[in-house]
């Protein structure tokens, strides 16, 4: 059995019919266990239905539910209450929505908005190299695959997007590593262009190597490892 | 007061797809590759396509690759058959294993990052139900990227979409169907974060709307899943198939119920009761834990009635054990590191050196809206509705009959979903656009529900009609079901359905009021439970995730698909499609392999 705790959460509510935003003391009574998803529900549940927030698969997979909690961004369907506790060292937090986009309400935000920069990045092979002489799959391998299988891990959950020290002007951590996944597949053969973008005005050099992203990542992915690369022009390797 | 409600703004595509996951967005490459040019709207209620619950997919893709010198496709199509408890369509096992290979290569050269051998290929790790010649020793056969196959999938389809420049209506839900003459000529739709009505008139609409057993207790599917599409389907008067199939898998951890892979006994994780025993040897010899997925379900509950499980402390659940110490490090590192990072981060177990903790946890259901083979759905047994379309989970066409095996439904994703996306572009070529103006009671139905839900008035409470919704149908019609237990939840769920239109709204918001949505998911899931309660008692038999208590055996007086339609609440009127046995007909070597087998591994 977990211990159970007396729970704060200070949350920042915007209501947008009224243009209106406060913040809002909810306490609540909850085992160590629960996770900070489980306590926005039995906030719902039992005091206030009106609470908005996101989530989706519950299981850090989709990325939906990234939120600063005590000021850190990260994924609040794998922050469990005991660990909260250890980590803050504190049981009263403070609970904001991420700030890489527009506010849609409470602490749901327009992530479409954040989105844009992914797809500027381009998440897909732009054009493909030929088929293997003997057909079939394209044959890469694990050594190759694992310079960069790291970075396709990513979700984009915007939790290194809302840490990053440079908020303006930049794709943003996320949206980088999209690029240099695709610089590092050997499948991609636009890779001019690919570096026109990771090497542009938005790109690389707006990184001030604060290491935040990498700091923050819930998928614990240093992305902060793959910028510097890029930065050194050190990306393609042979292997 | 109607009044308050309009539509707003009216799209005119060609195609409306609803559900942009992994079966959709398929659907939409296919079309863009063949008719390139194409208008698509596809709606999805999550934030964006990537986040769709195909994402969090762990194992594998079932493929046989024809050139390969031990598997062979015939072994792929005999599990299928074998798996689904002899009532998958053998049409459509052909198809789809058949095509497994191509749509492999086709994701590969489209940048999945698939995980591979020294020799740079895709590589491949064995699933519960695949085995070699018919059945003798497991195959390796799942092409997996990691233990996030899906995510490989959804990210894929998902650059492809954006490529093919679909257009996406993000947290948008699709609030029922339009027709005109017979035809689906598109639908309504309500955008969450503007609280606007859109009507997207299309000349085809496919719906792929995916998973739909949030009803239970303990789900592996994301808080999205509850069973639109279905309810839309049963609004608009057209049947659902074999819906009283929902395949629990045996390992959901403990609490949140998230899914830890079969990958797990694929690389060599025993299933373990309280006293240390690998109780799975005593239940089916050859396959043991790679045994299919509603067997090893039965087990695990078996094992819990008769004594020898645990029960957790924090969520009061009864589990069984699940051993991975024995595991080499390496490999918890490389290929299953996604899973082992959930029980640390969900549970606080370490699964290199602590037992995990794991119950059966409902995960998919095999039955669905049923198709053709080309994805056209029916209206009974044989008609089909011009201009609407299903794939993925969504739809039963059937691949899985009763049972799905592991790996076939990302595999039915990525075949269906192109075999569908190739007969709606057949379909555009001679179809006429859909009227000028909108059907005359075009939004009505969905007006309705929501002033009903602003104006209702009691003490009735969400939270509390949710979880008795959950309770019932984990415990009346999960893995075991009697007669008794489901007459029971048929009336519960009368009850249920009653109480909620007495829940008062806290919020009179049409913008982001997630009170509303809720509302609005609850009925949908309280109308998918009747269907599932009801088809479940009409069949007298056990067969595959369908475990009736009270008639433990399969019987041949039921070898046919469950078809169900709802018109009002509670009154479901069943009727039967045809099994599809071609393979067995056609004769040849193999013909006794497909006929009415023993399952048994």
């Amino acid at each position: 059995m977990s211990r159970e705790y007396d729970i704060t959460l200070k949350v920042n509510r915007y209501d947008p019919d009224a243009g209106r935003s406060w913040v809002q003391s909810y306490e609540l009574r909850a085992g160590g266990i629960l996770r900070f998803v489980d306590l926005f529900r039995k906030v719902n549940d039992e005091q206030d239905a009106t609470l908005a927030w996101s989530s989706s698969c519950e299981h850090a997979q989709c990325g939906t539910c990234g939120m600063k909690i005590n000021g850190k961004p990260l994924l609040t369907c794998e922050l469990l209450v005991e660990r909260a506790v250890e980590i803050f060292q504190t049981q009263v937090f403070e609970v904001e929505p991420l700030t890489v986009a527009p506010l849609i309400r409470d602490l749901v935000v327009d992530l479409e908005k954040a989105y844009e920069r992914v797809h500027e990045a381009k998440p897909y092979i732009m054009a493909p190299a030929p088929t293997h002489p003997e057909g079939d799959e394209y044959r890469v391998s694990p050594q190759r695959l694992n310079q960069y299988v790291e970075a396709t891990r990513c979700i984009n959950c915007f939790c290194c997007a809302t840490a990053c020290v440079t908020q303006k002007n930049y794709l943003g951590p996320n949206a980088v590593l999209v690029n240099i996944v695709r610089v590092m597949d050997p499948r991609e053969t636009a890779k001019e262009e690919r570096l026109k973008v990771l090497y542009g005005e938005t790109g690389s050099p707006r990184c001030r190597t604060a290491r935040a992203c990498s700091y923050v990542c819930p998928k614990e992915i240093d992305i902060a490892h793959f910028i510097a690369l890029a930065k050194e022009g050190a990306l393609s390797q042979d292997v | 007061m109607t009044s308050r409600f309009k539509i707003d703004s009216v799209l005119r595509p060609d195609v409306l797809i609803v559900g942009a996951g992994g079966a959709g967005l398929r659907c939409a490459a296919a079309i863009c590759e063949k008719r390139p040019g194409t208008s698509i709207v596809a709606l999805t209620k999550v934030h964006s396509p990537q986040k769709s619950h195909t994402s969090t997919a762990q194992g594998g893709v079932a493929a046989v690759d024809p050139k390969d010198p031990i598997d062979k496709v015939v072994y792929h199509m005999f599990d299928t058959w074998k798996g689904s408890d002899c009532s998958a369509d053998q049409n459509i096992i052909r198809q789809v294993c058949e095509s497994a290979w191509s749509q492999i290569v086709w994701l590969e050269r489209r940048g999945m990052h698939f995980s591979r051998t020294e020799g740079g290929r895709i590589a491949k790790r064995p699933f519960g139900g695949h085995m070699l010649d018919f059945g003798r020793v497991k195959a390796f056969r799942a092409c997996y990227e990691a233990d996030r196959t899906g995510k490989g999938i959804m990210d894929t389809l998902w650059g492809e979409a954006l490529k093919n420049e679909v257009s996406f209506l993000n947290q948008t839900l699709a609030t029922e169907l339009l027709f005109h003459e017979g035809r689906c000529i598109g639908a309504i739709a309500f955008m969450e974060a503007s609280g606007k009505f859109v009507a997207i008139l299309a000349k085809a609409t496919v719906m792929a709307t995916g998973g739909k057993t949030r009803m239970y207790q303990v789900s592996t599917n994301c808080k999205q899943n509850t069973g639109d599409g279905l309810a839309l389907i049963l609004e608009a008067g057209l049947p659902v198939m074999d819906v009283e199939a929902v395949q629990f898998h045996p390992t959901g951890i403990v609490g949140p119920g998230i899914l830890a892979s079969e990958a797990l006994r694929g690389e060599g994780a025993i299933l373990r009761n309280a006293e240390g025993e690998p109780f799975m040897a005593r239940y089916a010899p050859t396959a043991k834990d790679l045994a299919p997925r509603d067997l090893v379900s039965r087990c695990i509950m078996k094992e819990i009635q008769e004594g020898r499980g645990c029960m957790h402390g924090d969520h009061k659940l009864p589990h069984v054990w699940l051993d991975l110490k024995h595991i080499p490090e390496h490999v918890h590192r490389t290929k299953i590191q996604e899973v082992c990072g959930f029980f640390k981060k969900f549970v606080n177990v370490d699964p290199q050196c602590e037992l995990c903790p794991v119950t059966p946890t409902a995960h998919y259901q095999m039955g669905g809206a049923p198709t053709n083979p080309v994805g056209e759905i029916h209206t009974n047994a044989t008609e089909t509705v011009p201009g609407l379309y299903a794939c993925g989970e969504f739809a039963a066409a059937s691949l899985h009959g009763h049972n799905r095996l592991g790996t076939n439904s990302l595999l039915e994703l990525i075949t269906m979903g192109k075999v569908v996306g190739e007969q709606v572009t057949q379909y555009l070529s001679d179809a006429d656009p859909p009227p000028r103006s909108l059907p005359q009671d075009a939004g009505a139905l969905i007006f309705s529900q929501f002033s009903a839900y602003f104006a209702a008035k009691g003490k009735e409470n969400y939270a509390r009609i949710r979880n008795e919704l959950r309770q019932i149908m984990m415990e009346n019609v999960g893995v075991f079901r009697t007669a008794e237990g489901l007459q029971t939840a048929v009336s519960v769920l009368t009850e249920l359905k009653s109480r909620a239109g007495q829940m008062p709204m806290h919020s009179q918001s049409l913008t982001m009021n997630q009170e509303l949505i809720q509302f609005w998911e609850l009925n949908h899931l309280l109308d998918v439970s009747m269907v599932i309660a009801q088809s479940a008692l009409a069949r007298k038999e056990s067969r595959g995730g369908h475990y009736r208590e009270d008639y433990p055996e399969r019987n041949p007086e039921f070898h046919y698909h469950t078809l169900a339609f709802m018109t009002e609440y509670g009154k479901v009127t069943l009727d039967r499609r045809p099994i599809d046995m071609s393979i067995h007909e056609a004769g040849g070597v193999n013909a006794e392999k497909f006929g009415i087998i023993e399952r048994k591994y």
